[in-house]
């Protein structure tokens, strides 16, 4: 049969006001239901029809989810906060300037006006030859395409790969793990609460999804606990146009630093493995240190043992050095 | 039910991509429905083939004094063996499997050392069973489907000459062998090639290296071969623990079996013991 | 400079407000009644051939009305493209269109209908066609040898030379020429830059994409569609939909970008024409991003080796080019063959070689786009001087002077009798000094290597000339009983503004208000006139031209109406502000209104019931039907010639470069231009930095990737075939520029055009400044985006050659 691409086929669509009225839908459609938040990600999918769900369902219209509230010395962010809200609202940038600048740097104005926090959270990988439809392990089939002899993989994965080399694209992601954030998930089984390095699901273990939802469930908020607020930040996105570009890598850390010492520090990459990375070895190398270029460099290193970089990405090991680096010595972005 | 999973290519040919997990579950489904079978046959017939081969079981000669108190029916180096594949087959099904029915976890590194070590185990077993062991007493000879039939004819009551009772192996023990061959030969040759798909230290990946409908077979044959095991192993673990079974069982742990067992089912003709046979 | 009343001053264009409110009418906003939508079926793989079509569950489906095949279209010469094809020979062809009552029934069918196809040998890399037993892109050949498709293979090439990035140049071509005595020159070089280039190919995108929509009435077909030209995509419409002109109407009065990829657009235009007829409604056939992507044509790549030799004081003798084109897999693009035009205008050099061949590949056809092989010329050569002037320690501004064309500068291909051409002008030196002093060039320079934290900043210059005009059209006016003047326009509202700014010419010739003045554009039943191509940055000095010669054709019928009703000789008369009176005694006249109501009585050549004899066929058939309605002015641009018109632009560029993550920011851009007398600032404003941003994205970010196991592309979105933003562009402060306004010796008022020029300063600046912030930064290839960058820095070896395309 052939294909048509950039042309929507007919689905149900389904406009809930309530967070319950979205679950009972979800769970009434299970598999053949698409959650739509932003449709950044969506719309590709559905315009192409490489994915056909019978139901949409929109978020759009829950307001209950699109909030931001003190809660517990720390913040929450309902899942359907647009992106620019995230990076404009006040105590965002005043306690957790690590998420606004991330949310900030996503895709370009336009689209932080439309996406939503929870979006680009759960959006799926953008490795082009997934999306543009080839039969992959992530679609189902038995290769990744873009780990062959003539493959095309600048963008891919230096980390972590299992079969399928794509990479994670969320520019919010590697700030909340920093953040050590938790992710509130809603479903048939009630509430329960993930932690942000958790939230993603690699392809080792389910190599046709991003995250840990299940059919059903849906993300309803990011907590951001009042451990690191007002840490010293550093968020760092490398990307081939000044905009509307996903990150070739970012890198995203939060510090602690008392008497000159770093006495705890959070570090996390993305755009490099196929979840946003927490890098251990990196803050191993900087906690209880005084903040020298030798323990920044020192960090970087660590950050890139045992990589395996595929054809065309060789270069995502020094920007990955270079970039944990920089986030250690705290430079300027 | 379907049979198999197509694809297209990117070139929007259809493509053969692996069977259908709709196999999975038939296979499953036929092991567990075979044992309900055979838990009926045991009810109803065991008891009626017990008191048959008490009336008519015949003795094919050799003596009581001639057969060593424990018969060695697996050298440790069998059992070595026995073992360490039945650890792969079991590591390989259950990260094979398990993933696509809905407990995931990190598979594909244990699946390809699990594949690599039934590889080498297998390999192993192939040159201990040529030279070091009675080769052909595995293996399914012309005799032994006459002999197969006349065991139906007497047990459905039917006038048979006198069956004679085994040689080392009975004849389900063979069957079960050769599937246990061709389906083992099939997921390792395929498991093998399949290798290349993956980050190997030893080699660069390549999915290119046979065509689509290659590759498709390939993993058809893997699949096959696989769902075959879940059928074959919930069997074997079934007749394995199966009470008038039980010996046998013993005898791949500990190695031998007794007079009295290896006198009541083998034919000490067919199965030769030599004196010194006894094991520790 | 001439005290003109409308040239040179800044203006709104006619259709500012329809645009910027929405209520202009592009192809796509039009309807018909009982319309239908078209959808297109389009190749999965880079070449086959269809062995059969199952339509049967698509013709069952409600709402489907007709299917067409290429089996439908008017057959088409090889190399040349049907539209539809049973051989697609790249990704994405449209193979059949499917009209139904809506777009998504459209897609459903073409979801339902089965394509059995025959995979087909391919190339997506030139090289790999000329390789010995390589694979050619099309089964009749893989390039042209003098106008004939030929087989050519390089058996006697040291291909691992190849594989590792350094061009062969022994290789068979297609072209090849020399002036001068290139080995002597490079005998007597002090230095001789040789190095291995690439440019890559890249798309047109235009926002608009290249959608129509066709009805029949009465046996005419009625099109609305997106095109650069009017007129002349007219014939050629006509000739695709296989009719005669006169029963095409073609509508096309907004444009939403072409590029040079809808100069005429119109092999896609006959399948909704076509699939109208064969249903009986009208078809409206929209293009989706994606589709544009693919048939909305593409710059061609070129793989080469260029040699320079330089005296120690900087001047060139010598250069030497080898290339290879990526020609797509139709017809033959020219750009190869421009580059040399460039450098040997561009450069001046004592001696000149050139060889090449385009090869035919499985990718996009190829169109012109923006500066056709003089955007790669610049980009390709512009670093390669800035080497050459580093290493002679002389100023790289410097360096442009030493070697620029001035006055009727040569250039090109010699004739047969080892004559090359000239240029009507050029002033490249008095825009280098202007820049000098406008620009602050040595206080740019002085920042050179600045740090700033991990960020270098680089400064780079390039020179980038282009043809700017032609000559010979007609010029079409009336001026009407309402007092207005009329002006048929038959090129093409592309978007720049030149259908009114040429327009204004006439109004300067008649010194006359631009309110009194209506254009009349875009629409062929509306009687326009033999009109340039809308490309080729052509018509701001071919069409003041014509406007002009129009404009004067109806000022001398109006001092001869007027002489004739008030008595004295013409030459008494004078025209301005909407009269024509007495010199000296201006309420002794006739306004415009009573003018052309006498020309309407006097009848003749007056009110174009009699015309000159020169123009063009389609000029007089519009002039017709014109005739009575007013005094008519029409004529054709006899106007001196003095050799091909090209402009000149020089870019400078201020980048920063982040040594740890190999990061670009383009901090500043200024140009500097020769083009001739300024006709509309703003309009210039918005070709010089438009073109400079599109000569950015050249320089750092647009490509195409290629998978070759399968010839298929990956990057088909904006997001992964990256286009610039508009925040890509400098914002620090507004980009600068600077205009001579020193008039081109052979145009009425001195206009030269200016588009394409544009392009490859803005290019050339910024691969100079990145090579400039790097010391060392020459990576001899496009787009230069951070991996390249980064793999310089930490010295990691590299993922590819410098020759490797697609990537």
């Amino acid at each position: 049969m052939a294909v048509i691409r950039d042309m929507m086929p007919a689905f149900q669509l389904f406009q809930p006001t309530t967070t319950d009225e979205a679950l009972g839908l979800l769970d009434e459609y299970r598999e053949r239901a698409w959650v739509l938040a932003g449709g950044l990600d969506s719309f590709d999918w559905l315009k192409d029809r490489v994915k056909r769900p019978a139901a949409v369902v929109d978020l759009g219209g829950i307001e209950a989810l699109r909030a931001i509230r003190p809660a517990a010395g720390g913040l929450e962010i309902g899942a359907m906060t647009t992106l620019r809200e995230v990076g404009r609202h006040a105590d965002v940038r005043d306690r957790y300037g690590l998420l606004a600048d991330a949310a900030d740097l996503v895709a370009s104005p336009q689209i932080r006006n439309q996406g939503t926090l929870g979006g680009n959270l759960t959006q799926d990988t953008r490795c082009w030859y997934y999306r543009d439809g080839w039969n992959c392990y992530r679609a189902g089939g038995t290769i990744c395409y873009a780990d062959t002899p003539t493959a095309m993989n600048r963008e891919h994965c230096i980390i972590g790969a299992s079969r399928c080399v794509a990479v994670n694209p969320s520019d919010t992601a590697p700030a909340l793990v920093a953040l050590d954030a938790e992710m509130e998930i809603q479903g048939g089984g009630g509430t329960r609460v993930v932690a942000a390095e958790d939230y993603f699901v690699g392809p080792d273990v389910d190599i046709m999804r991003m995250t840990v939802l299940e059919p059903g469930d849906l993300l309803t908020a990011v907590r951001l606990p009042e451990t690191w607020a007002g840490a010293r930040f550093y968020f760092e996105k490398s990307r081939d146009r000044q905009v509307w570009d996903f990150a070739l890598a970012s890198v995203a850390s939060a510090v602690k630093i008392v008497n000159g010492t770093v006495e705890d520090v959070r570090i996390a990459v993305n755009g490099v493995a196929p979840t946003p990375l927490r890098l251990r070895a990196s803050e191993d190398a900087v906690r209880g240190r005084q903040l020298t270029e030798e323990v920044a460099a020192r960090a970087g290193e660590a950050a890139v043992q045992g990589v395996r970089p595929l054809h065309h990405n060789g270069f995502k090991v020094a920007l990955l050095r270079n970039l944990v680096t920089r986030a250690v010595r705290g430079d300027e972005a | 039910m379907e049979l198999f999973q197509w694809g297209s290519n990117p070139w929007g040919q259809e493509t053969l991509v692996r069977i259908s997990w709709d196999l999975l579950y038939l296979a499953f489904w036929a092991g567990i429905a075979f044992i309900l079978f055979h838990i009926a046959y045991a009810v109803v017939w065991l008891p009626r083939l017990a008191r048959a081969s008490a009336s008519a079981g015949a003795d094919a000669g050799g003596s009581a004094t001639d057969v060593p108190a424990r018969i060695v029916r697996h050298t440790s180096a069998a059992r070595f063996f026995h073992w360490v594949m039945a650890a792969a087959m079991i590591a390989l099904l259950i990260t094979g499997f398990f993933p696509i029915v809905g407990i995931q976890f990190p598979w594909v590194t244990i699946h390809w050392i699990s594949g690599v070590l039934l590889t080498i185990s297998i390999l192993y077993h192939i040159v201990h069973a040529t030279f070091f062991l009675d080769f052909w007493s595995i293996w399914i000879l012309p005799a032994d489907l006459q002999e197969a039939w006349q065991r139906v004819r007497h047990q459905m009551g039917q006038e048979t000459p006198a069956i004679r009772k085994h040689g080392k192996y009975p004849l389900d023990h063979k069957l079960y062998h050769l599937a246990v061959t061709v389906a083992g030969l099939a997921v390792i040759g395929t498991g093998l090639v399949m290798m290349l798909r993956i980050d190997g230290a030893l080699w660069p990946r390549n999915p290119y290296f046979l065509s689509d409908a290659t590759w498709g077979l390939m993993y058809v044959l893997h699949g096959l071969g696989s769902v075959l095991f879940v059928t074959l192993t919930l069997t074997h673990i079934y007749f394995a623990i199966r009470p008038e079974k039980l010996w046998i069982t013993k005898s791949m742990i500990f190695g031998y079996v007794d007079r009295d067992r290896y006198l009541e089912h083998h034919d000490p003709q067919r199965w030769v013991v030599p004196r010194d046979s006894t094991e520790g | 400079m001439a005290d003109y009343k409308l040239i040179g001053k800044p203006y709104s264009i006619a259709d500012l407000v329809a645009k910027v409110t929405g209520r202009a009418k592009y192809a796509e906003d039009f309807r018909a009644d009982g319309m239908l939508f078209a959808k297109l079926l389009s190749s999965p793989m880079p070449h086959g051939r269809v062995r059969s079509i199952d339509t049967s569950a698509a013709e069952a489906m409600p709402g489907v009305e007709a299917i067409l095949t290429a089996d439908d279209l008017p057959p088409v010469d090889a190399p040349g493209e049907a539209g539809l094809t049973n051989e697609p020979m790249y990704e994405g062809e449209p193979i059949l269109a499917v009209a139904a009552v809506d777009e998504t029934t459209a897609a459903n069918a073409i979801e339902a209908i089965r394509v059995d196809m025959e995979p087909l040998p391919f190339a997506v890399d030139p090289l790999d066609s000329l390789r010995p037993g390589g694979s050619n892109a099309r089964l009749d050949g893989n390039t042209m040898v003098n106008r004939e498709l030929a087989n050519v293979k390089w058996d006697d090439v040291d291909w691992a030379a190849i594989d590792r990035g350094e061009m062969q140049t022994n290789g068979e071509v297609a072209e090849e020429w020399e002036v001068g005595d290139v080995e002597a020159g490079l005998a007597e070089a002090d230095l001789v830059i040789d190095e291995t280039v690439f440019h890559q190919s890249m798309g047109h995108q235009p926002l608009e994409s290249r959608t129509s929509m066709a009805y029949w009435q009465n046996g005419k077909c009625y099109l609305h569609t997106s095109t650069q030209s009017t007129q002349r995509t007219h014939g050629a419409a006509a000739r695709g939909i296989g009719i005669a002109p006169e029963d095409l109407v073609l509508v096309a009065e907004y444009c939403g970008g072409g590029f040079g990829s809808k100069i005429f657009g119109s092999i896609q235009m006959k399948i909704p024409a076509l699939l109208s007829q064969k249903a009986g409604k009208p078809v409206m056939m929209r293009i989706t991003r994606q589709e544009e992507h693919f048939i909305g044509r593409a710059r061609p790549g070129l793989q080469g080796r260029v040699k320079i030799g330089f005296r120690r004081d900087g001047r060139i003798t010598a250069m030497d080019m080898f290339f290879v084109q990526d020609g797509g897999p139709y017809g033959m693009s020219g750009d190869y063959v421009v580059v040399p035009d460039q450098s040997t205008l561009m450069y001046q050099p004592l001696s000149h070689r050139f060889r090449g061949i385009s090869v035919y590949t499985n990718t996009p056809p190829r169109s012109p786009q923006r500066a056709p092989g003089g955007l790669q010329a610049v980009s390709m050569f512009s670093p390669l001087m800035q080497k050459a002037a580093k290493e002679l320690g002389i100023d790289p501004l410097e360096m442009i002077r030493i070697n620029a064309p001035a006055g009727q500068a040569k250039l090109g291909r010699p004739d047969e009798n080892g004559e090359q051409g000239n240029v009507s002008s050029a002033f490249v030196v008095e825009a280098a000094d202007l820049a000098e002093q406008t620009f602050d060039w040595q206080a740019m320079r002085a920042r050179s290597g600045q740090r700033n934290g991990t960020r270098v900043t680089g400064v780079g210059v390039a020179l980038s000339s282009f043809n700017a005009g032609a000559w010979g059209m007609d010029g079409l006016l009336t001026i009407r009983p309402d007092g207005k003047v009329y002006i048929q326009q038959g090129i093409g509202n592309l978007g720049t503004g030149s259908v009114f700014d040429t327009g204004r010419a006439a109004m300067e010739a008649l010194k006359t208000d631009w309110d009194q003045a209506e254009v009349i554009w875009g629409d062929t039943s509306k009687h326009l006139p033999w009109s340039i191509v809308q490309a080729g940055s052509n018509t701001i000095h071919t069409h003041t031209r014509t406007n002009y010669a129009a404009g004067e054709d109806a000022r001398r019928k109006l001092q001869e109406i007027a002489a004739g009703d008030l008595g004295g000789s013409p030459d008494d008369y004078d025209v301005a502000d909407g009269r024509v009176f007495r010199r000296g005694a201006r309420s002794s006249g006739l306004s415009f209104a009573q003018a052309a109501r006498r020309a309407i009585e006097l009848g003749g050549r007056f009110d174009g019931h009699e015309l000159p004899e020169d123009i063009n066929a389609v000029t007089t058939g519009a002039a017709t039907a014109l005739a009575g309605l007013g005094l008519m002015g029409v004529a054709r641009d006899n106007y001196p010639t003095g050799g091909r018109v090209i402009s000149h632009a020089i870019g400078f560029a201020e980048v920063e470069v982040d040594v740890e993550t190999g990061a670009v920011v383009l901090k500043d851009y200024r140009v500097s231009t020769d083009v001739g007398t300024v006709i509309n600032p703003r309009g210039l404003a918005a070709q010089l930095h438009g073109g400079g941003i599109q000569g950015f994205s050249a320089a750092l970010a647009q490509k195409w990737v290629y998978d070759r196991r399968w010839g298929l592309q990956v990057s088909k979105r904006f997001y992964t075939n990256r286009p610039p933003t508009i925040l890509d562009v400098p914002h620090e402060q507004p980009m600068a520029w600077a205009a001579q306004d020193k008039p081109d010796p052979f145009n009425p008022m001195g206009a030269k055009g200016v588009g394409e020029t544009a392009e490859g300063a803005g290019s050339g600046a910024v691969l100079c400044a990145i090579a400039d912030a790097l010391g060392d930064g020459y990576f001899n290839r496009t787009p230069l985006q951070l991996d390249l960058i980064l793999t310089k820095i930490e010295q990691l070896p590299p993922a590819f050659s410098t020759l490797t395309a697609h990537v």
